[in-house]
This record gives C-alpha cells, sequence and structure tokens, in this order.
C-alpha cells in the first residue's frame, strides 16, 4: 500500500477521486442555492490568502483559511434573512481579492509561487501529507452533508418554509459557507482555485438535466466528476497538457455532450 | 372544554426601515380554530405572519408560543428553483421524515394523488399550491399557516380550498392561521377574525366583524353583505350574537 502511494500518480489520481466525490454534493448545495458564484468569489480572494501566508511566513493554506472564513462570516452576518449573497458584493470582492493578491504576490521575492499554480494547482505534485490532509477535509465535510443533508435540501428549496418549521437558516447558511471555505482552502494547493470553481459547478450542471432527484443529481455529478478527472489526467498524459485546464475542458465537454444527446432524445 | 391556547401575541410592534408596519397587535390562537387575517395590501398581514412563523424576530411586544410548537407552512409566494430536480412526494418529504402512507393520504385529500411523481417545475400555479398545502399538513404539525392559499387559484378552487382547510383542521386538530383578502369565501369557516390594517381594526366572530365600523370603513357596506348572504345560505351554527368581538382602540 505504501508502496504504492509512493506513486505520484496514484496519489494523484486518489486526491482527485476524493475531490471529486466531495465536491458533487458540495457543487449541487452551492448551484441549488444559486451560490455558484460564491465559490469564484472565494477562489480569487484565495490568491490574496496565499500572498498574506506567504508575506507572514506561514503556510499559504492558513492564508487562504483566514481570508476566506473571513469573507463567509461576514457575508452571513451582512446579509438579511431575506435578501440572498448580492452578485454585485460577490464580484466586488472577487476583483478586490484577486487585485490584493497579485500586488502581494508582486511585492514576494521572485519565483516564491506562480500565479499558474495557485489558480490551478499541481495534481500531479501531490504528496502524502497533501493527500492526508485531503482525505481527513473530505471526511469531515462528508460526514456534515450527512448530518444536515436534510436541511440543506430544505433551505435550498424555500428559506421561508426551513425557518418556519423549526429549521436555523441562519445556522445552517453559515455552516454550509464555512464548509465550501474548507473546501476551498484545503483543495486549493493540489487543486488550484480554478479548478475547484469548474468542478463545483461543470459536473452539476450536467448531472441537472439527468437527474429526477436531488440525491441523483449529487450522484450523476460524481459520475461526471470521475470521468472528466480521467478525460483530464488522459489527455494530460497524452498531449501533454497541463492536468488543471484538462479536466476543466474534460468537464466541459461532457456537458456539451449530454445536452446534444438530451435535446436528440427530447426532441 | 376549553381550547387550548397555542400562541399569545401582546402588543406586536414592527418597523422597517423606519416606517410603522405594525402597531399594537394582540390575538391569540387555540387549537382547532381557524383565524383569518383580513386586510388591504399594505395592512402588515405577511409582516404579521412572519412573526409568529419566527422568520421576522425584531420585533417589540410579547409573543409566546406553546413550547416545541409545530409549524406547517405555505408561503404566498414559493420560487420553484428549477435548478434542483424535485418531485411532489420528495418536497412533501422536505423538513420532516413522513411515512409514504401518509404522503399518499394527504395528497389524496388534497385531490393531488396523481401528482405524486411528478416534478415540482412542471405544475401550474394552483397544482403547486395544492401540493404545497398537502404539505403543510404532514408530520402533526399544531399550527398551520397559510399565507394566501388561494391566490392564483379559481373560485371553485378555493371555495374547495377552504372546505379543505377546514377538513384538515378538525382531522389533525391544529390551528390554522390563513391570511386572506377574498373575505366573502373565508368567512363562514373561520372561527375568529383579525382585520389588520397596521392596527387590529377590530377582531371576533365573522358576523360581528362584519359590522363594525372600521370594517365597513375599510371594505365598503358591499362586503359585508356578501359576507351575511354567504354565511346564511352556507351554515346555520354560527350565534348571531357575537359575543366574542373584542376591539382594540385607544
Amino acid at each position: 500500500m505504501t508502496e504504492l502511494l509512493d506513486d505520484f500518480l496514484v496519489r494523484s489520481i486518489i486526491a482527485g477521486l476524493l475531490m471529486v466525490s466531495i465536491a458533487a454534493p458540495m457543487g449541487c448545495l452551492m448551484v441549488w442555492q444559486r451560490l455558484a458564484f460564491l465559490s469564484d468569489t472565494l477562489g480569487h480572494a484565495a490568491v490574496m490568502g496565499v500572498g498574506l501566508g506567504l508575506l507572514l511566513q506561514l503556510p499559504p493554506m492558513f492564508g487562504v483559511l483566514g481570508v476566506v472564513v473571513l469573507i463567509v462570516v461576514s457575508l452571513s452576518q451582512a446579509t438579511s434573512f431575506n435578501n440572498a449573497l448580492s452578485e454585485t458584493t460577490l464580484a466586488i470582492i472577487s476583483h478586490t481579492g484577486l487585485a490584493a493578491g497579485l500586488i502581494l504576490l508582486g511585492i514576494l521575492p521572485a519565483n516564491t509561487v506562480s500565479l499558474e499554480a495557485i489558480l490551478f494547482g499541481d495534481l500531479l505534485a501531490v504528496t502524502l501529507t497533501d493527500l492526508g490532509m485531503i482525505l481527513v477535509t473530505t471526511l469531515v465535510l462528508a460526514v456534515l452533508l450527512l448530518q444536515h443533508w436534510r436541511s440543506f435540501v430544505a433551505v435550498s428549496v424555500s428559506r421561508e418554509i426551513a425557518q418556519a418549521e423549526g429549521i436555523a437558516v441562519r445556522k445552517v447558511q453559515l455552516l454550509m459557507y464555512l464548509m465550501i471555505a474548507m473546501l476551498v482552502a484545503v483543495m486549493m494547493k493540489v487543486m488550484g482555485v480554478l479548478l475547484i470553481a469548474a468542478m463545483l459547478v461543470i459536473p452539476t450542471s450536467s448531472a441537472r438535466v439527468l437527474s429526477s432527484s436531488p440525491e441523483r443529481m449529487v450522484m450523476f455529478s460524481a459520475l461526471f466528476g470521475f470521468a472528466a478527472l480521467g478525460g483530464g489526467i488522459f489527455s494530460s498524459f497524452q498531449f501533454d497538457w497541463q492536468t488543471g485546464p484538462s479536466i476543466v475542458l474534460s468537464a466541459t465537454t461532457l456537458l456539451l455532450i449530454t445536452l446534444l444527446i438530451v435535446r436528440r432524445v427530447g426532441s | 372544554m376549553a381550547a387550548e391556547l397555542l400562541l399569545r401575541a401582546r402588543n406586536i410592534s414592527y418597523s422597517s426601515s423606519q416606517k410603522l408596519i405594525l402597531d399594537r397587535v394582540s390575538f391569540d390562537l387555540y387549537r382547532g380554530q381557524i383565524t383569518t387575517i383580513i386586510g388591504p395590501n399594505g395592512a402588515g398581514k405577511s409582516t404579521l405572519t412572519s412573526i409568529v412563523n419566527g422568520l421576522i424576530d425584531n420585533y417589540s411586544g410579547e409573543l409566546e408560543r406553546l413550547p416545541g410548537l409545530r409549524i406547517g407552512y405555505l408561503p404566498q409566494k414559493v420560487y420553484v428553483n428549477t435548478l434542483m430536480p424535485l418531485s411532489v412526494e420528495r418536497i412533501l418529504q422536505l423538513t420532516r421524515s413522513v411515512s409514504g402512507s401518509e404522503v399518499d393520504a394527504a395528497l389524496a385529500q388534497a385531490e393531488v394523488g396523481y401528482l405524486k411523481n411528478r416534478q415540482v417545475q412542471s405544475l401550474s400555479e394552483g397544482e403547486l399550491k395544492r401540493v404545497l398545502l398537502a404539505r403543510t399538513t404532514l408530520g402533526k404539525p399544531d399550527l398551520i399557516v397559510l399565507d394566501e392559499p388561494t391566490a392564483g387559484v379559481d373560485v371553485t378552487g378555493e371555495i374547495k380550498m377552504y372546505e379543505l382547510i377546514s377538513e384538515f383542521r378538525t382531522q389533525q386538530n391544529c390551528a390554522v392561521l390563513l391570511v386572506s383578502h377574498d373575505l366573502h369565501l373565508v368567512m363562514s369557516k373561520t372561527d375568529q377574525v383579525l382585520c389588520l390594517n397596521q392596527h387590529l381594526c377590530c377582531s371576533g366572530r365573522p358576523e360581528s366583524v362584519s359590522q363594525h365600523p372600521e370594517y365597513l370603513a375599510l371594505f365598503g357596506a358591499q362586503a359585508a353583505d356578501s359576507i351575511a348572504v354567504y354565511s346564511h345560505r352556507h351554515d346555520h351554527v354560527h350565534d348571531v350574537s357575537g359575543q366574542h368581538q373584542d376591539h382594540h382602540h385607544d
């Protein structure tokens, strides 16, 4: 087993599988609650987190975790019960985070970290420690999802009904934001912020057109995610493309094929 | 037999953006009774139900709920989320776990059993209302809160819906809090009317409220006539003395 984990390809495939498995339910929840843009915002703000972390000589992950948790907590405090997150607010945070991040990275000595690594990570360079972190995060998120699934789904359908019928909507919402923050912060080094954001949304969109229940949509999202992962890693080896972007494009290709087939069958 | 007091509201006031929306509103909700809130647009009807429901908590005044009070809620407007696949059967199990036979029974009673396997997105507005109405009765609620349940439903559907609500109340032995602006159809099934226009203009049994000067000022004499006609034709058990009439004026 240990020998097997010595192989970088095995490590990266396990990391990818874990990430896709947890991105499926998280991505569905985000899409249902129209939070797709939040992952983008957190991703861009994470660039600032990396810069801060490096500047303070902390592991970048802590910088990222600090910044994204600060953002989600203030967002959940600033929004009233009836007003979901405004796209404008998210866009402002997104651009500011990216701009501040770029300046911070520019201040740092050259070649400390590349923007490309932050955006797309390096799946093929995953270490044993990274793998451990990813495994723990995936397990924690999975347990929280199982515990609170009914509340998460109910809040996605109607905040009013959920609150009236005994679900503490704001707490549930904050928990969900914190879970998204955790996902982004821990997975970032390996997956990169853009890959995470893409994997939360693209396989989910493919799954939507085939699903008749929330749980099926999660299952199909995972399957589409696995397929994109496989296709991405394969084309990365075959054509010597970067792994992260290859996975994203595989996911989009699958989405287009699914839409075409569904339209064919439907007409 | 005295009915169980489920909720007691005393001098509830609420302002939003410095605009007074509710002004010292007091009322009680009892098990087994249907309470109807009537009032013109902007009277604060939905705000009042939101306070009862716990959706708004920055009001002033006192609100005592029976500990562990279970609410079933039908909001005025439900935005169907097209991004989420959801069957009718599943939306009935949204906040509480309910057995399949209970789901079937609730749908059958609302005469929408045939919709069970349909996706919520494919329903018409009227169908959705009936499904969501059926949903509120599941999980043994103590109080069912219905905010304009008949908006978007035709008149025959409306009468049926009120009959259904009245059936639920007897069957579940729960209280019903109903928001309505179509007075004449509601009245015959109602035990208590709260006539709201920021403050509580008048409250009590429907027959007495319909004769109250403030009610007549709000809705006109025509409304009073149609209520009298309707309740007379439909139901003879009301006591006409209006003993429960209750004024809230300073």
